[in-house]
């Protein structure tokens, strides 16, 4: 449609290009005739007329009008003998007219096209760099734009930097290699280190993390959940340990490679604290309550216990008394022995019946996993081993069966063990204070439980004893701990024992059947 | 006084116990009432002859402790000497302030428990000779006339005959028949004598 237009466009300006020539002959047939009177010249408007109709219509109408020219000159103004009756011939004229109307023609059209071929590279030229000049301005705005883009991109990057800023959690960014690339204001407060200080470090050199797991095992579901939630102890500028419960996000680049974990933190030392204080003071408040328990049925024995062995006494000394009469009365000395034998009788009877009491409260029986029992000792026992400066280190093995037993019989015996080595090496002014908890499997697959300490040790004279009631080599102790430890191992179907080390310090270790075998 | 005179009280709830202290004391020859309670000995009928108790600190009902007090509001005057499985120091502190002649835990050596008797029947023997000594100078006191009591109490203030004439408005004369009467009632051998028996009686003598 639109090749029609311009088709119809283009002839119609041809059609036009002739018109213009056949006008400007006529024109200059008109003019010339009309100044016939002044000037004896024919010739230069027909020129004129030739080279403008070359000029706008190029070859075909230039040669349009070179032929109307000659037409006109040649049959109103050539000097022929027919027309002016001069007798000269005219068609040399014509020739020469026709020829220089060829030429001029040519040389319009000539002209014509090399103003235009001209024109066309001048054109050519300026479209050129115009459109250089476009790219140039687009180029130019495109970078413009990615510049503001890339401004807004960090205003709003800035934007979320405060917002983390603003947060009371702990955030930090640690890339691949764990190197601190971002660190909020929470984390200066929580840690002490300034942004400049942090950023650089190696995050768990600089911050002395202690990790729940091995890190390897957290790293791979990190990698393999993109997350990790856990409990960490780290140490603030000064030293001081801190828990956290944090929370690690991975990020990955388009490859899906791991470029950056976002470490958010928050200090639970506190809750922790009041938590391990309520702990402690519940396990306290059972300790109490069963010593309590067997205060009260010791005043109870002691009583009961007591009549009997009174009566004794003053039966018997009654009979010595009735012998050394004078004379010495038998039958009061028989009676008084026949008393005696009596008043022992109800004694055993009573003891008896104590001993019977005892075993209508046997001890709870749940399954239990013996590493978590040891954790939650550990943790109450841990600022009692910080306090006196008692590295505390557990080794426990994963692959442990589940034992049956009571949690807090058995939570007993290990803090009463721990406890014991605490003071035990209390007593030790130099060497190293180290202490290693242990859980293990033993040799008829049950579990084995080691408390090791670097303390004096024992000698042999003690190892004999240990486990009697009321041995005790402590000022304030009561000599039950290890007897009572001993009992409650034993009713689990284990057994609790003492040895030396090579070096130096004791291990006490005991046994437990795994799950239900040999329970009483 | 022989043994046999004096009779040891035991009160103690258990049964073995009991029988012991019957055993143990009766094997010095003492004689022996034993109780299983407070309220059985206080419902018994006491011979008036010297005596104590020997008393369980820990009864069912009424506790030794209580029987203690029961019997001083009584005016029970029995010496009393507390046994007990486990005695604290408080407890003891409140027996002895309140009277006991000995705290004895269970089981204790026989001989201390004997001592303690010893010693409480005599402390009560003399208490009671005291008291029938008073009751005595009590009855020869009562048996003066109120004229004679009067010139007693001026004799024992330490006035001369004279001057208890002019203070009664009498002569002389008639005082030293009323002084020489309170004398003879009196069984008083002389004036010092009478003035430790006013004493005894309560009756105010000069310093």
């Amino acid at each position: 449609m639109l090749k029609l237009d311009f088709l119809a466009q283009r002839v119609s300006h041809t059609i036009w290009q002739y018109v213009l020539a056949v006008v400007s002959v006529g024109v200059a047939l008109v003019v010339t005739n009309s100044l016939e009177r002044y000037t004896t010249l024919r010739t230069p408007f027909f020129f004129l007329a030739i080279i403008l109709s070359a000029w706008f219509g190029r070859m075909g109408p230039g040669l349009l009008a070179v032929g109307l020219s000659t037409l006109a000159v040649d049959y109103y103004f050539a000097p022929t003998a027919s027309g002016s009756g001069s007798g000269v011939d005219g068609r040399p004229f014509i020739l020469l007219f026709s020829l220089s109307g060829l030429i001029a023609c040519w040389i319009s059209v000539q002209r014509r096209r090399a103003e235009e071929a001209l024109k066309r590279v001048r054109d050519e030229l300026e479209t050129r760099v115009e459109e250089q000049t476009s790219d140039l301005r687009r180029a130019s705005e495109g970078l413009k734009a990615e510049i503001a883009e890339r401004k807004r991109g960090e205003d709003v990057l800035r934007e979320r930097a405060n917002l983390l800023d603003l947060t009371h959690d702990t955030v930090f960014v640690r890339d691949a290699n764990n190197v601190i690339t971002f660190w909020n204001r929470g984390a200066e407060r929580l840690y002490g280190w300034t942004r400049e200080e942090a950023v650089g470090q190696v995050s768990h050199h600089l911050m002395q993390t202690i990790f729940p797991a091995p890190l390897e095992k957290i790293m791979l579901e990190l990698n393999s959940t993109g997350r990790w939630e856990g409990e960490l102890i780290q140490a603030q500028r000064d030293g001081t340990q801190v828990v956290v419960a944090s929370r690690w996000a991975l990020q990955l680049d388009e490859l899906g490679k791991p470029i950056a974990v976002l470490e958010t933190n928050n200090d639970i030392t506190e809750r922790k604290r009041s938590e391990e204080s309520l702990h402690k003071a519940q396990t306290e408040l059972a300790h109490v309550t069963r010593v309590a328990t067997l205060g009260e049925m010791t005043a109870s024995i002691a009583h009961e216990v007591n009549q009997p062995l009174g009566a004794v006494v003053n039966n018997a000394s009654a009979c010595l008394r009735w012998l050394a009469g004078q004379p010495p009365n038998l039958e009061e000395a028989r009676k008084s022995a026949a008393l005696i034998i009596a008043d022992s009788h109800r004694a055993s009877e009573i003891i008896g019946r104590i001993r019977a009491l005892a075993k209508k409260a046997p001890p709870r029986k749940d399954w239990l996993d013996i590493n978590e029992t040891i954790l939650e000792v550990i943790a109450l026992a841990r600022s009692e081993a910080q306090g006196n400066r008692i590295a505390l280190q557990t080794q426990l093995s994963d692959d442990l069966p589940l034992i049956l037993g009571d949690r807090i019989q058995l939570q007993q015996v290990i803090l009463n063990l721990i406890i014991n080595a605490i003071e035990a090496m209390n007593g030790v002014a130099e060497g190293p204070r180290e202490l290693k908890v242990g859980s293990g499997k033993d040799d008829s697959q049950g579990v084995r439980v080691a408390v090791r300490d670097s303390g004096p040790g024992l000698d042999l004279e003690s190892l004999d004893h240990l486990f009697t009631a009321f041995y005790t080599t402590k000022p304030q102790g009561m000599g039950m701990g290890l007897a009572i430890s001993r009992s409650i191992i034993e009713a689990h179907g284990g057994r609790l024992w003492a040895t030396a080390n090579e070096h130096r310090g004791a291990t006490f270790q005991f046994t437990l059947p795994a799950g239900g075998e040999r329970m009483s | 006084m022989t043994k046999a005179d004096a009779i040891v009280f035991v009160v103690d709830d258990d049964e073995g116990m009991r029988q012991s202290l019957k055993n143990l004391i009766g094997s010095v020859g003492l004689r022996v009432e034993a109780f299983a309670s407070a309220q059985e000995f206080l419902r018994s009928k006491l011979t008036d002859v010297p005596g104590c108790l020997v008393l369980d600190v820990r009864l069912p009902g009424l506790s030794g402790l209580d029987l203690q007090k029961r019997m001083a509001e009584a005016g029970i005057e029995i010496p009393i000497i507390f046994i007990t499985g486990h005695g604290d120091i408080p407890m003891t502190v409140q027996a002895m302030k309140a009277g006991a002649v000995e705290f004895l835990t269970k089981p204790f050596r026989d001989q201390d428990l004997l001592d303690a008797i010893q010693q409480a029947l005599e402390h009560d023997r003399k208490t009671r000779e005291q008291r029938a000594e008073i009751e005595k100078l009590r009855s020869r006191l009562d048996s003066l006339t109120p004229r004679e009591r009067e010139v007693m109490g001026l004799v024992v203030a330490g006035l001369l005959n004279k001057q208890i004439a002019g203070e009664l408005g009498t002569s002389e004369t008639t005082i030293k028949i009323h002084r020489h009467q309170v004398m003879e009632k009196m069984g008083a051998g002389s004036l010092a004598e009478l003035v430790r028996m006013a004493d005894r009686l309560g009756i105010p003598t000069p310093k």
